[in-house]
């Protein structure tokens, strides 16, 4: 049998394929059924326990299936809006060049979004980093071009970057992770599906973007192996090259075309070339509407001649997406491509070019130089077979059982405060997102750093708002994953709900170890237990998400379990949010433990100012409080009365009342810029210092 | 407005200009002959032509450039905003030589060299009058928005620097909320605190902070500028 290196189909899948087909595979076969039956594209360890989460409720449009999920964000002038809204990691390729790996991992979202018919309005991003304190070391090197890869390509594309966070912790030294999400706005009416249309038989299929290279082959397989198990120049060759000056341009020329098309009123089918290239994506949108696929490769715009086959039908060059339309459309969309919006002289060859057509028979045809290179049931080709039952154990208790060790020369609470917010988890993120642009597109209302999520008003002309956040502490990750991952839904819920949003929803990306490994997969399935318990206690639907498995270090051990949760939530009237900052000497803090309480008093009106507790630690979240109001331009403090803080462990939010709010009393606004605790007290001003510094080290 | 491929603040810009009742649209590079019918012109932010070689560098050569440069020597009105400003500079509108050269550069950021997104304040630092773009503003005026770039100090060789200060050349300095000026509020080292610049003639305004990107969308810059082009 041909030999594909690096590649990760087991002996057992080999075997089912050459049975299948009657035959060896060709070489541009074999690559196929490697990218599709990945990991990365056909969820073959996790798909059976990702369809216990709840993915229903009033606010979902579209749930989980396609390129991204659609929530219902509300109506303006008789249209129904709905926010896109997709979440996935690039972990692998940003380890390994992270510059690049970063910045094609929200390239790669974006165009999830953008493929729904969606204009994209936002950007978020979960990053883990491993211990950055030595300036030398690879993971302080990632650390710094990831971050950088990001701002680059987000600050590009024009899209804002509105939440996220960052940890940084040794089980990611050798590992990072990249999490990004992307959200889009649409019309209900108008969104675009990634299955070809029931009339289609026949139809063109248009492919769109950069000249095909070498770049980004064998992509999907190499998310499908631990790091180390691969050679270090194949793994450079899977990452993919960002442009986002040509998807600057893809981006408002396909705003154009679905403008045209919906003129037209035709129907169309819209996908993103992400894993497994070409045929990935061809066959995935043809065989989900019921049909075949005939592709003839040397249609292909190509950055060199003479790429072999299966590099043109597997490898993974960015900035590319995939139509199927209607004959008579065709002509007018190449024409805004490649004339109106010109691609070819924006980058070298990229264009719109028709590559083959949608068939009524159900097979997955490809010819490269006339010849016949692949030509397999299509249904078996997207449908790979589940993995064999892989056990799940549990991590050894001691491990578990670990408790954080408190520092013993902190004399009170409040010099504890000074050190926590001097620490890497709770200083300051702002040497980081001052990186990003988090106000282009002029609809931002709250950025992100101001407060716990950040809020859009993305409709022009509509008071109508987005909030989004962040969450997942690897710190109770590597503890224990069903906690952790309660946590995440928590704190993710928790920091939408004290911007004055009702969350509706959620997306999740899995971060995990080898799935062979039974205490890395038992990891996976507590988690997956946790995000569904949480996720129902509130109600919520989760809509988008993604598994990354193969999250090890050299010698085999997991990072912290990583359950990276986003929560959407939507705002009546963005002149309504909530933001951290104490607005008002003599009012009450109140310390309370469950949003619902919160949500009635935003209602209410009741609420001045909220912050979301997060990490565990109320006292950090009364200092964010008087930063915010610093940066408001008010010299406000708090004076606290109570130290006896019985903290929820996930969430928990700190609320400036401006009546009577549930909850227990934990202090006063006070009208000078000092925190007060008993005999304790200290300066806003100096721990403000101190909050700003630590990140500055890695981010200057 | 002209959008170069790269162009990422149109639609923000377009909606602020005719919110204040502007007749404005877009006009995306392939359709560049359209220009010369316009009667005033805006560069949007963003990053044209991918800011190859400098910020601002490849869009300032652009035909795109050729009728608003001919119009600018006419009198026609021209704002440009972050990357619109530092095209401006680099076709040498402004702070404007004899000979149409660039004398001046925003360039990058010191001392972080990186790209930074921050709510400034700017101060306007000459006579409303002195430009017809400002000209409805209120004296000294304070206005908030948004420093998004990693090339926007101002940068210019010490005799260049003497005439853009003789020539009331600096529209808009940095300054903190209640129009301070000091080095605090200066948010990427730029000389002279600058954060705008005009032309001998007062015709063509440069300014880096972006001021649509406040929200709500609210700008008296904005608002003066249209008013200077219903009145031109």
């Amino acid at each position: 049998m041909v030999e594909a290196p690096n590649s990760a189909l087991s002996a057992a899948e080999r075997r089912r394929i050459t049975g299948a087909l009657g035959r060896d595979p060709t070489t541009v076969e074999l690559y196929a059924f490697d990218a599709q039956w990945s990991e990365h594209c056909s969820y073959k360890s996790s798909r059976h326990h990702l369809r216990r989460l709840p993915v229903q409720s009033p606010d979902v449009i579209l749930g989980p299936g396609e390129d991204a999920g659609v929530l219902h964000l509300g109506e303006h002038n008789g249209e129904r809006y709905g926010v896109v809204v997709a979440h996935e990691s690039h972990n692998h390729p940003s380890q390994v060049v992270p510059f690049e790996g970063a910045a094609t991992g929200v390239g790669g979202i974006v165009r999830d979004v953008l493929c729904m018919g969606a204009e994209v309005i936002g950007i978020a991003d979960a990053l883990r980093f491993g211990d950055v304190s030595n300036p030398d070391s690879h993971q302080r090197h990632v650390a710094q071009a990831a971050v950088d890869g990001i701002s680059a390509y987000g600050n590009a594309i024009g899209v804002p970057n509105l939440a996220g966070d960052v940890y940084f912790h040794e089980g990611f030294n050798e590992n990072c992770l990249i999490n990004v999400i992307a959200l889009g706005l649409v019309k209900e009416r108008e969104i675009v599906h990634s299955f070809a249309p029931p009339q289609s038989a026949g139809w063109p299929i248009l492919l769109v973007g950069k000249a095909t290279d070498a770049s980004g082959f064998g992509g999907a397989s190499f998310s499908s192996l631990s790091l180390d198990n691969q050679n270090e120049s194949t793994n450079k060759g899977a990452v993919q090259v960002p442009d986002p000056f040509l998807k600057n341009v893809m981006m408002r020329a396909t705003y154009r075309v679905f403008g045209l098309l919906r003129e037209r009123g035709v129907t169309v089918a819209c996908k993103d070339l992400g894993a497994g290239g070409v045929i990935g994506c061809s066959a995935e949108i043809c065989a989900s509407g019921g049909f075949g696929a005939r592709i003839q490769l040397d249609r292909l715009n190509v950055a060199q001649e003479g790429l072999p086959p299966e590099v043109l039908a597997v490898g993974e060059t960015q900035e590319r997406l995939l139509f199927v339309l209607p004959p008579d459309a065709v002509d007018d969309v190449i024409r805004v491509y490649n004339e109106e919006f010109s691609l070819p002289e924006i980058a070298y060859n990229a264009r719109a070019a028709v590559i083959g057509e949608v068939t009524r028979e159900k097979r997955y045809v490809l010819t490269h130089r006339g010849e016949i290179v692949m030509d397999v049931d299509i249904e078996f080709l997207t449908a790979a077979p589940p993995a064999p039952k892989q056990l799940a154990s549990e991590r050894p208790t001691e491990e578990r059982s670990r408790r954080p060790v408190i520092p013993s020369e902190v004399e009170g609470p409040l010099q504890g405060l000074s050190l926590l917010l001097s620490s890497l988890d709770a200083c300051s993120r702002e040497p980081l997102y001052r990186r990003y642009d988090g106000v282009v597109r002029g609809c931002t209302v709250i950025p992100r750093g101001y407060a716990d999520a950040g809020v859009i008003a993305p409709v022009p002309g509509s008071p109508l708002g987005v909030a989004v956040a962040v969450a997942g502490n690897p710190r109770y990750g590597a503890i224990d994953a069903r906690r952790a991952a309660e946590d995440a839904v928590a704190e993710a819920v928790s920091k939408v709900v004290a911007v004055g949003a009702r969350p509706i929803g959620l997306t999740d990306c899995l971060n995990f170890g080898n799935p062979n490994d039974p205490q890395h997969y038992g990891e996976f399935v507590a988690a997956v237990d946790g995000l569904e318990h949480a996720a129902r206690e509130r109600g919520l639907p989760f809509v988008s998400g993604n598994v990354s498995f193969y999250n090890e270090n050299s010698s085999g051990k997991a990072i912290p379990a990583s359950a990276i949760v986003s929560c959407i939530g939507v705002l009546d009237d963005v002149a309504r949010i909530v933001t951290p900052a104490l607005k008002q000497p003599g009012s009450a803090i109140v310390l309370v433990d469950d949003g619902e309480t919160v949500r009635r008093a935003v209602e209410e009106g009741i609420v001045r100012a909220c912050c979301a507790v997060s990490g565990g630690d109320p006292l950090v979240a009364i200092a964010r409080m008087a930063f915010a109001a610093m940066q408001d331009g008010r010299a406000l403090g708090a004076e606290l009365t109570s130290t006896g803080y019985a903290t929820p462990e996930a969430g928990g939010f700190l609320v400036e009342a401006a009546g009577h709010v549930e909850g227990a009393i934990v202090g006063l606004v006070i009208d000078r810029s000092t925190i007060i605790l008993g005999e304790e007290r200290v300066s806003v001003p100096d721990l403000l210092h101190s909050w700003r510094k630590p990140l500055q080290r890695i981010y200057p | 407005m002209l959008v170069f491929p790269g162009t990422n603040s149109e639609d923000e810009t377009l909606r602020l200009l005719r919110a204040y009742g502007a007749e404005a649209e877009l006009v995306h590079w392939s359709r560049w002959q359209t220009l010369a019918q316009y009667h005033a012109y805006v560069l949007a932010g963003g990053f044209a032509y991918e800011d190859r070689i400098r910020a601002g560098a490849i869009a300032a050569r652009d035909a795109m450039m050729e009728p608003v440069i001919d119009g600018a020597s006419r009198g026609k009105l021209v704002l440009g905003v972050c990357n619109g400003a530092q095209i401006l500079l680099e076709a040498g509108l402004v702070p404007g030589g004899s000979d149409g050269q660039a004398t001046a550069a925003f360039t990058r950021n010191a001392p972080s060299g990186h790209f930074i997104c921050t709510l400034v304040y700017v101060k306007l630092a000459v006579a409303p009058q002195r430009s017809a773009i400002t000209a409805s503003l209120e004296p000294g005026c304070v206005m908030p928005a948004w420093a998004a770039h990693a090339e926007g100090r101002l940068a210019a060789q010490s005799k260049a620097i003497g005439a853009i200060v003789d020539g009331e050349h600096v529209t808009f300095v940095y300054a903190r909320a209640d129009g301070i000026v000091d080095d605090a509020a200066n948010p990427n080292g730029s000389a002279l605190y600058c954060a705008g610049l005009v032309n001998r003639e007062g015709n063509v305004l440069a300014i880096m902070p972006h001021p649509e990107r406040v929200y709500p969308q609210h700008s008296p810059l904005f608002e003066s500028f249209v008013k200077a082009v219903a009145a031109s």
